[in-house]
């Protein structure tokens, strides 16, 4: 009897897992297929790492200081601009609604949409981060394995609030502007700690605080991923 | 404490004093309803008169602002999950990823329904959008979207079956395949609650009728107010002005 239950267990883990990569998978190919945030992102953050360079000046050592907080900059307006297209697809013909008919749960639709995004915020980082590398004179080749947690621990909480409040916010009239305002309140804590990271990592390469830095992260990733992923069900009810 | 709830055969839908309201706009007030599994019912009213919000709370779409509603016993607010699995609910229009094939909008319905592939495939051939499958499902026409949702419930197999206008957009051909879906489902033993405004054609194939007005139910079929003659119907519920 305890093994059927723990095979049953393990056959509905494994098929919620396969669900939130199905579900992720879709985004990402609806993403591939418009290529509307993508285009829209990478031009926009782009276009605002260029401007904190020049603005900064030609000064290499002020150039190296700014790089981390730039990068998180260009990478936090990204994910408010990915965040809020995330569910463009979904109200298109009232898909999000079918999407909740289905026998699957709510967590599980947030989990789909979380990857998606997360996805999308990793791989723009990879190619944002020799780009500020590059305009700020900052060497993100110190400590690649430290870098790669970083990033992909900030844009995860990044991609957590974000997925999260798009989901409030989807069905308002205001919501392009409303997100940000309700977002980066909350996503101080991640930024702040992503950025500190950063920062160790690349200018004073004191290794011990950044690590501090990335528990701290992984602390508030795990607070919103409970929970977002709890409350996801009463947003998206009716 | 009386034994009899044990012994009373589960209704596929009861619904109890059932009410909704958005502010002080009441969309449905005080709806009772008892279906007997394997029904066709036909629900018909005027449009605003609430036919597709009382098909989306009986899908565990929308919350009632009270009352209870049941779904093969199955409370559609505590048990939401359970109830969804044992429903198909097919709206008017859309549903699907514009920027998806109509295949890729199936496979994603086949792997949450837990169905095989073999019935996606006949659900596609069922509908007649074999050769359009390929397509991007915002090519579709209308007619060609409603096939799809109908191969999605055929694909289903759910108990319970929720059709929002199905005959709307469709060719004779597409209204004649909605009506074999809906023998079929009666050979099934499925219950479907068919929302439509071709009352001649949906009361053909159901029942019983049940009329919306103003967000009441009513027992009353078309045939009160339409030329057509109607078939002797069975009773399958009661209904409470």
């Amino acid at each position: 009897m305890r093994l059927s239950v723990w095979e049953g267990t393990k056959q509905g883990v494994a098929r919620d897992i396969s669900t939130i990569a199905r579900l992720a998978a879709k985004d990402l190919r609806l993403e591939i297929r418009s290529k509307a945030v993508t285009i829209a992102t990478l031009f926009f953050s782009a276009i605002v790492l260029v401007i904190l360079a020049l603005a900064i000046g030609p000064e290499q050592q002020f150039l190296r200081n700014g790089a981390a907080g730039a990068l998180w900059v260009a990478l936090a307006f990204a994910g408010v601009t990915a965040a809020s297209q995330s569910y463009q697809h979904e109200l298109e013909d009232g898909a999000f609604e079918q999407l909740l008919l289905y026998p699957i749960g709510r967590a599980t639709v947030f989990l789909g949409k979380l990857a998606a995004n997360w996805c999308f915020m990793v791989l723009l980082a990879v190619i944002l981060v020799p780009l500020c590398g590059a305009l700020f004179g900052a060497s993100f080749a110190q400590n690649p394995g430290l870098l790669a947690s970083t990033i992909a621990l900030g844009t995860l909480g990044f991609a957590l609030i974000g997925t999260f409040y798009a989901a409030l916010t989807a069905n308002l009239r205001a919501r392009e502007s409303l997100l940000p305002v309700l977002m980066f309140p909350v996503v101080v804590p991640v930024l702040l700690a992503a950025v500190s990271a950063t920062s160790e990592i690349v200018q004073s390469g004191n290794l011990t605080l950044a690590r501090d830095w990335l528990r701290l992260l992984t602390g508030f990733d795990l607070i919103y991923l409970v929970l977002c992923t709890a409350l996801y069900g009463v947003v998206v009810e009716e | 404490m009386s034994l009899e709830p044990t012994t009373k055969p589960v209704s596929a839908v009861s619904l109890q004093n059932i009410s909704k309201r958005y502010g002080d706009n009441v969309i449905l007030a005080d709806v009772n309803l008892a279906l007997s599994p394997g029904k066709t019912v036909l629900l018909w009213g005027s449009n605003g008169a609430g036919k597709t919000t009382l098909l989306k709370l009986i899908a565990s779409r929308l919350r009632p602002s009270a009352g209870q509603a049941q779904v093969f016993g199955l409370d559609v607010l505590q048990d939401a999950a359970f109830v969804r699995e044992h429903v198909c609910y097919a709206p008017v229009l859309g549903g699907f990823y514009g920027s998806l094939t109509g295949r890729e909008n199936l496979e994603l319905a086949r792997h949450f329904y837990g169905a095989t592939a073999d019935a996606l495939e006949a659900a596609l051939a069922r509908v007649g959008l074999n050769n359009a499958q390929g397509q991007l499902v915002r090519r579709y026409s209308s007619g060609m979207k409603k096939r799809l949702a109908l191969a999605k419930v055929h694909l289903s197999g759910a108990a319970l079956w929720l059709l929002d206008e199905p005959y709307a957009s469709l060719d004779e051909s597409g209204k004649a395949l909605v009506d074999d879906l809906l023998q079929e489902a009666k050979r099934e033993r499925r219950t479907v609650i068919v929302a439509s405004h071709d009352l001649a054609r949906a009361y053909a194939l159901s029942d019983a009728a049940v009329y919306i007005d103003q967000g009441r139910l009513y027992a009353r079929s078309p045939a009160a107010v339409s030329p057509f003659q109607p078939a002797p119907r069975e009773a399958v519920g009661n209904h409470a002005p």
